[in-house]
């Protein structure tokens, strides 16, 4: 009698249910399961791959370190800061064990993994109209191809994911494809992207403009200079044109522009930190980034963007403003209408059409208030239409990221700063070469 | 609903059981005393042996045993300081028998009552191995928390502090560091309920935390049992790997009420300076770093002029600061009820200008006893504590940093009494700035109690019911000046930060402990319950930037909210557990004990785990062959378990989504990669011990080896990326710990006299191997600040792992490393272990001396053979590359061909190698440390007895008084990562660890 009281006393907490108490699911998070199944999910789900452009976890991509480091790299910045990430890329030393690299690397392959989750499951949505569908996944693949496109400029061949991962086995497995697969990857996912993407607003998501734009700029990149001036003449003729006022672009309220292609939308609270890092301490920034002597150079003295971009208070403190605010709520452009004319340039440059180029280039000269050049009198050969061009894009796009990529892709870096052409190649991070067992280190590193 | 259910079938079960009840019983009552001097005991534990029926003495000496079940009986009166004595005796039923028993003073402390875990035994009794640490070993240490009292008190202990700043959670380590991801730190049981575990702030500032172990008052604490080996601590099964430290807190007792005070006044300083450059020092460093590379002489000033100035930046932030304590509390009861209420107060000044920490807490403990059969007892403390804080540890905008970082060529201050800033040449935000303008608040109220409930069905069974909670409720706010040039708060005109974090826990355990009665020369009990556990955690967050001036501070004056977060979790605990002990004649000892616990952290696959342990013991010296040896005491111990962990993250084991906006769209990404067969880690420990005493129990050593394998360790592992994920909670790996414990106590000189000379000596010495032997697919992994850590196959955790610095070429100046793949570059793939952040061994050596009323305790703290990484070289030793104030031991920097030297060529642009992250930076942290010396004087009983109080004691103490050490920095006792599992030895400008000098008076009415 009383031992089975006794009993009974003792298991109470079973009687109590403690199956029921032991399944406790979170209250802020999601089973994986039940996410993507209504065009609700499918919609939030690509505002995801979308935000993780920006930065993940402040892990930095869009928001900093990518920018940051594709000027460092390059002649445009010198690391003046405390991160030694920053100072290792400033003196082309990277090492695998590289901070930044490692998170910029990271970042781009979970922004990758959000997409491929999209292409995978949005199909089986079921309360989605077909246009709003298509859309959806059109977006999505611009978006891998626009990760994928960023690593190869810094990485050269890397791995191709292109399902989600489901298993812990399925994430150890990845080998490095070569350059021109991952290449013919990205323009299969960006003529996708052409085929399916239907809206034309906002600049703050992939449309039909910002699809072209960045196949332009890919094809650039491939040295494919009649496809990049083919896509660059479809996006010229939608109805972009250049902002009126340079600093337009980069208001610290994001006020649009004629101009946006694709932007990223920064607030006060989703902020970018590339303004913080470049402003001088005094103006309340970190100096992370302070400008070189050879940028100031490459600007004509009477250059409107000079005046916007680079500040010198006269007591020997120069620093970046084209961002002015530290605050970071200026919006960061992925591709604009500017980059658009200048990849335009380019390609006609190569094509032989020279005089077709200055005439292109120059509508960025006149918005910067420089004169018109004039073929036969600054520029005459190929050559010196291509300096000029570089030099173009090296004081539109200062402080966007674009330097170091534009110096690899022309072949230029190992010239211009005096580094081992190993090091025109990013080191993959050590501790992704430690538990992926197929993926190899690039050389010298 | 499920829960009141709960409660009120446990209501019922109790009413049913007491309807049922005998009748064949007797009443046992009877005197104690001490057979020398004839004095009555109060406090002497009396039992009948094989039933639960147990007995204080009251200040009379006095005790009754009512219900004891009639026929033979056996009755055992134990008391600490005593030797035990059993005595047998036949009741009648009915009727009432007086038994008066005398004992024997004795050294040993065998009748030591140690808390287990849902039962007490005593030393002697004990198969397991189980230290205890007493009121008397930490009272009057001027530290926040218990757990810093126990540094050096308990063999097979490790306690680190992380960093110095008062209030700060430190890391404690139980016989080494067993798991990578999940806690290391043991489970902290007050008074039966586990507290809430875990650093509670929500704001990162590197190695300082909150724990919620700081709430408690050091006052109130009786005893601390800490459960070592497996057969202890799996009682506790799925927490029980890190080892479990239980905490009893005082009660009251029978007898006239008694009050006391105890308090102290103190006063802390640091004990010591970084050597850093002057300023002259400083400007002839940095301009031959500048000269070396080409940027001419004189780069960064002109010496005898720009040197002028020589700011001694560590001096501005450390100050002298004052600690202080009180404490009273009132103590008493008669036969019915006893009870003890106290108040106390603890405020420390931090010895960095900025940081403090107060307390203020009362504790009401209660016990009941309306009758004979059922008695009821309340533990209930509620404390309130505030603990200012400052960024430091690894921080660019820390005070410490930037104290050691700043050119001493720069004022502190201006001539108008302002900060200094960048325009008056400050490479760095103003220190003394930043320890001034800038807070880092917390304020916890922590509520931790118990109700009890104790049924005695028969005389041998008792059911016992217990209702514990644990609340903690912290606010955090921070505050960044926008008056500090250099720092973010400036450009964004001031950062306010606010944290609400609230934890939950809520314990009900029921269980049945039998003793029954089978004859005098068996002595078997058994305990079986269950236990639920509920867990609730929130947390809120916002930041807000833009203040019009620094007298608005909160989020609420803030321009633009920046920033907002919350979150909400919880997880479950369902256990069932059972304890037997079988004594044969009462010297082979067997114990058993099996836990199950079912989590809500694990999967459907995994959710319920076993933990089963056994022990033995033979106490040799009550053998007939050994009873006429040279040995007073002698006992042999054995055991063998499993117990768990489970510490981290509520819902590992799930794949998950989460939200990511952007914009005003709301959004959501994967955020978990599913693992669904996740289980807990499991530890198997063997342990061998031996305790005895001799030369007539003056000598007295407990000593255990140990060999603990952790296997499926729950390991946070890092994936490849690629796959969108950086990390996954998983079962992999193993590690190994052994080691061995002496805790040696010797009693060096005795008089004759009760107040005559007397001095002791306790050795605690603990010694552990800490390997691991098992990783997923044996890949190495780094971790840690600046990733100096490593974890790797046949290494023990956490050793540093970086270049190997080999000397400095005389001919060229620049740092040579070892090339150690040979392909002619010194690159990543040269990393070599370089250092071992875990000590050979451990300890404290306790000295006391009494003589009349005068006693003097000198207590040395040791560790001997722990690396400590000085990652502040990475700044303050790298040849000029950054503008940091440098090391004094750059002085001896290479200046021309031929030099030898240890320090490279000074080089601004970084080309001779000095910034390298290597061994250089690598230090040996071994250290001796005089961690108290006490001189007090107790007046005699009858000069109190005229001033009115039953006794009176002051005493002068000194606590951190000198230290021993070849380490450069403040102290190497020391943490900066917030990741404590692998992180280890990282010196990252930590908070130094004061001295302090105090004086105390503990006086009794």
């Amino acid at each position: 009698m009383r031992i089975r009281y006794a009993f009974a006393f003792a298991l109470l907490p079973w009687l109590a249910g403690c199956n029921s108490i032991l399944d406790a699911d979170p209250t802020d998070q999601l089973p994986d399961n039940k996410a993507i199944t209504t065009s609700e999910g499918a919609r939030s789900a690509l505002v995801g791959a979308y935000s993780a452009l920006q930065d993940i976890d402040g892990v930095i991509y869009y928001s900093g370190d990518f920018l940051a480091l594709g000027d460092l790299s390059s002649d445009n910045a010198t690391a003046t800061g405390t991160f030694t990430s920053y100072a290792q890329a400033d003196a082309n030393q990277l090492r695998a064990s590289n901070a930044s690299v490692a998170d910029i690397w990271s970042t781009i392959y979970i922004a990758i993994n959000r997409v491929n989750n999209i292409i995978e499951k949005v199909p089986t949505v079921t309360d989605l109209e077909d246009e709003e569908k298509n859309d959806i996944l059109g977006q999505a693949y611009f978006l891998r191809a626009l990760n994928y496109h960023n690593l190869v400029k810094l990485w050269g061949g890397v791995p191709l994911r292109l399902v989600p991962v489901k298993s812990l086995q399925e994430a150890a497995a990845a080998t490095r494809a070569s350059v021109p697969e991952v290449y013919t990857q990205i323009n299969s996912d960006l003529a996708q992207a052409d085929q399916l993407v239907t809206s034309t607003t906002p600049t703050t998501r992939a449309t039909i403009g910002a699809v072209k734009a960045i196949q332009a700029r890919v094809y650039l990149y491939q040295g494919d200079w009649a496809n990049a001036n083919a896509k660059a003449d479809e996006v010229i003729g939608l109805a972009y044109e250049l902002a009126g006022d340079y600093s337009d672009l980069f208001d610290e309220e994001g006020q649009d522009t004629p101009e946006d292609i694709f932007k990223l939308l920064y607030t006060a609270q989703q902020a970018q930190f590339i303004g913080y890092y470049w402003n001088s301490t005094d103006d309340g920034g970190k100096a992370e980034l302070t400008p070189t002597q050879s940028l100031i150079d490459a600007y004509d003295p009477d250059d409107a963007r000079l005046e916007w971009s680079i500040k010198d208070d006269g007591e020997g403190t120069i620093s970046g403003v084209k961002f002015p605010t530290v605050a970071g709520t200026e919006d960061i452009h992925v591709i604009r209408f500017a980059e658009v004319l200048l990849i335009k340039a380019e390609a006609q440059a190569q094509l032989g059409d020279l005089a077709g180029a200055v005439a292109t280039y120059n509508l960025i000269r006149v918005r910067a208030g420089l004169p018109k050049h004039k073929l036969g009198n600054e520029v005459t050969s190929q050559a010196d239409v291509l300096a000029a061009i570089d030099r173009e894009r090296r004081v539109e796009l200062a402080m966007e990221g674009d330097r170091w990529p534009d110096l690899v892709r022309r072949g230029a870096a190992v010239a211009v700063m005096g580094i081992p052409e190993f090091q025109t190649l990013y080191p993959i991070p050590q501790g992704e070469i430690d538990v992926t067992p197929g993926l190899t280190q690039n050389p010298g590193y | 609903m499920h829960r009141f259910r709960l409660v009120l079938s446990i209501l019922a079960c109790f009413a049913a059981a007491t309807t049922s009840l005998s009748a064949q019983t007797a009443t046992l009552r009877g005197t104690v005393t001490d057979s020398a001097s004839r004095e009555p005991l109060q406090g002497a534990a009396v039992s009948l042996v094989g039933t639960s029926l147990r007995s204080e003495t009251n200040s009379a000496g006095q005790y009754v045993l009512t219900g004891a079940p009639a026929g033979p009986a056996l009755v055992r009166v134990q008391m600490i300081g005593f030797a035990p004595v059993q005595q047998s005796v036949t009741l009648e039923s009915g009727s009432e028998v007086t038994l008066d028993i005398a004992l024997a003073a004795s050294a040993q402390r065998l009748e030591e009552v140690v808390a287990v875990g849902y039962g007490l035994q005593t030393r002697g009794e004990l198969s397991t191995s189980v230290s205890s640490v007493s009121a008397a070993d930490i009272i009057g240490q001027p530290v926040a928390s218990v757990d810093a009292a126990l540094q050096g008190k308990a063999a097979g202990v490790q306690v680190v502090q992380n960093a110095g700043n008062p209030g700060n959670a430190i890391s404690v380590r139980v016989r080494g560091d067993a798991s990578v991801s999940a806690s290391n730190q043991p489970l902290y049981v007050v008074d039966g309920v586990p507290m809430v575990a875990g650093d509670i702030s929500q704001l990162g500032l590197g190695g300082q935390g909150l724990a919620g172990i700081s709430g408690l008052s050091s006052d109130d604490v009786e005893t601390i049992d800490v459960l070592k080996d497996a057969a202890a601590t799996s009682i506790y099964g799925s927490r029980g790997s890190n080892g479990v430290v239980l905490i009893t807190t005082k009660r009251g007792r029978e007898g006239r009420t008694g009050v006391t005070f105890n308090s102290y006044v103190g006063s802390q300083s640091a004990p010591k300076r970084i050597d850093l450059l002057n300023s002259t020092e400083y400007l002839d460093y940095m301009n031959a770093a500048a000269a070396n590379d080409g940027y001419g002489t004189d780069y960064f000033g002109t010496p005898g002029v720009s040197d002028s100035l020589n700011s001694d930046w560590q001096s501005a932030v450390l100050r002298a600061a004052p600690v202080s304590s009180a404490e009273l509390a009132v103590a008493g009861g008669d036969q019915r009820v006893q009870y003890r209420l106290s108040g106390t107060w603890f405020d420390q000044n931090g010895i960095v200008v900025g940081s403090g920490y107060r307390r203020l807490g009362g504790r009401a403990n209660l016990d009941f006893n309306p009758g004979s059969r059922l008695s009821f007892s309340t533990s209930l403390a509620i404390s309130g504590e505030r603990n200012d804080r400052i960024e430091n540890d690894g921080s660019d905008i820390g005070v410490i940093t930037n104290a050691i970082a700043t050119t001493p060529m720069a004022p502190v201050l201006l001539p108008d009494g302002t900060f200094a800033g960048p325009d008056n040449g400050l490479n760095y935000p103003n220190a003394a700035a930043l320890a001034t303008l800038n807070t880092v608040g917390a304020r916890t109220t922590s509520i931790l109690g118990n109700v009890e409930g104790r049924l005695r069905v028969t005389p041998s069974v008792l059911l016992t019911s217990r209702f514990g909670v644990d609340l903690i409720d912290v606010r955090e706010a921070q505050f960044q000046s926008r008056r500090i040039p250099g720092t973010y708060a400036a450009g964004a005109k001031g950062v306010a930060k606010s944290g609400f974090s609230n934890g939950n826990r809520y314990v009900i355990d029921n269980f049945v402990t039998v003793s029954p009665h089978l004859g005098v020369r068996h002595n078997f009990d058994a305990t079986a319950g269950g236990s639920v556990e509920l867990n609730r955690s929130q947390l809120n967050f916002i930041r807000g930037e833009g203040f019009s001036n620094d007298e608005f501070t909160q989020v609420s004056n803030a321009a633009v909210l920046i920033e907002g977060d919350g979150s909400n979790s919880r997880n479950n605990l369902v256990s069932f557990f059972s304890r037997a002990n079988y004594a044969l004649d009462g010297k082979y000892l067997f114990g058993a004990s099996i836990r199950t616990d079912g989590s809500s952290r694990f999967g459907t696959n995994n959710r319920w785990g076993v933990f089963p342990a056994v022990s033995a013991a033979w106490l040799l010296s009550e053998e007939p062959f050994f009873k006429a040896s040279f040995f007073d005491y002698f006992k042999l111990r054995g055991s063998f378990g499993l117990t768990g962990n489970q510490a981290i993250e509520d819902f590992p084991f799930q794949g998950l989504i989460g939200s990511a906006n952007y914009g005003d769209d709301p959004g959501l990404a994967p955020s978990n990669l599913a693992n669904p067969d996740l289980k807990w880690e499991t530890t198997a420990q063997v342990d061998l011990g031996i305790d005895m005493a001799f030369a007539s129990g003056r000598v007295s050593l407990t000593a255990d080896y140990y060999n603990k394998s952790t296997r499926d360790l729950l390991l946070d592992r890092p994936i490849s990326s690629t796959s969108g994920f950086t990390s996954v909670f998983d079962n992999v790996g193993r590690v190994r710990n052994r080691g061995l414990e002496l805790a040696l106590t010797t009693v060096n000189a005795e008089s004759r006299r009760a107040d005559g000379f007397r001095w002791s000596t306790t050795l605690n010495f603990g010694l552990n191997r800490n390997k691991v032997t098992a990783l997923f697919d044996d890949q190495p992994f780094t971790a840690g600040e600046r990733s100096v850590n490593r974890v790797e196959v046949g290494q023990p955790l956490g050793v540093f792992y970086t270049l190997k610095f080999l000397g400095v070429d005389p001919a060229t100046g620049d740092a040579i490393y070892q090339d150690v793949d040979g392909d002619g570059a010194i690159t990543s793939a040269d990393r070599v272990v370089v250092g071992n952040p875990h000590p050979n061994f451990t300890g404290g050596l306790t000295n006391t001396f009494s003589y009349r009323g005068f006693d003097l305790t000198g207590f040395l703290a040791f560790s001997q053979g722990n690396d400590v990484f000085n990652l502040m070289s990475i700044f303050s030793n790298d040849g000029g590359f950054n503008t940091d104030n440098k090391f004094g031991k750059a002085r001896t920097y290479w200046r021309q061909p031929g030099d030898q030297t240890n320090e490279p060529r000074p080089s601004y642009d970084g080309t001779s190698g000095a910034t390298e992250i290597s061994s250089r930076f690598v230090e040996d942290g071994s250290y001796l440390r005089m961690q108290e010396l006490t001189l007090g004087y107790r007046l005699p009983e009858h000069v109190a007895g005229r001033l009115g109080f039953r006794s009176w004691r002051l005493y002068l103490s000194a606590r951190n008084l000198f230290t021993i050490t070849n380490y450069s920095g403040y102290s190497s006792d020391v943490n900066s990562s917030s990741d404590k599992n692998i992180g280890l030895g990282v010196d990252y400008y930590a908070y130094p660890i004061a001295r302090t000098f105090t004086f105390g008076v503990q006086a009794g009415w």
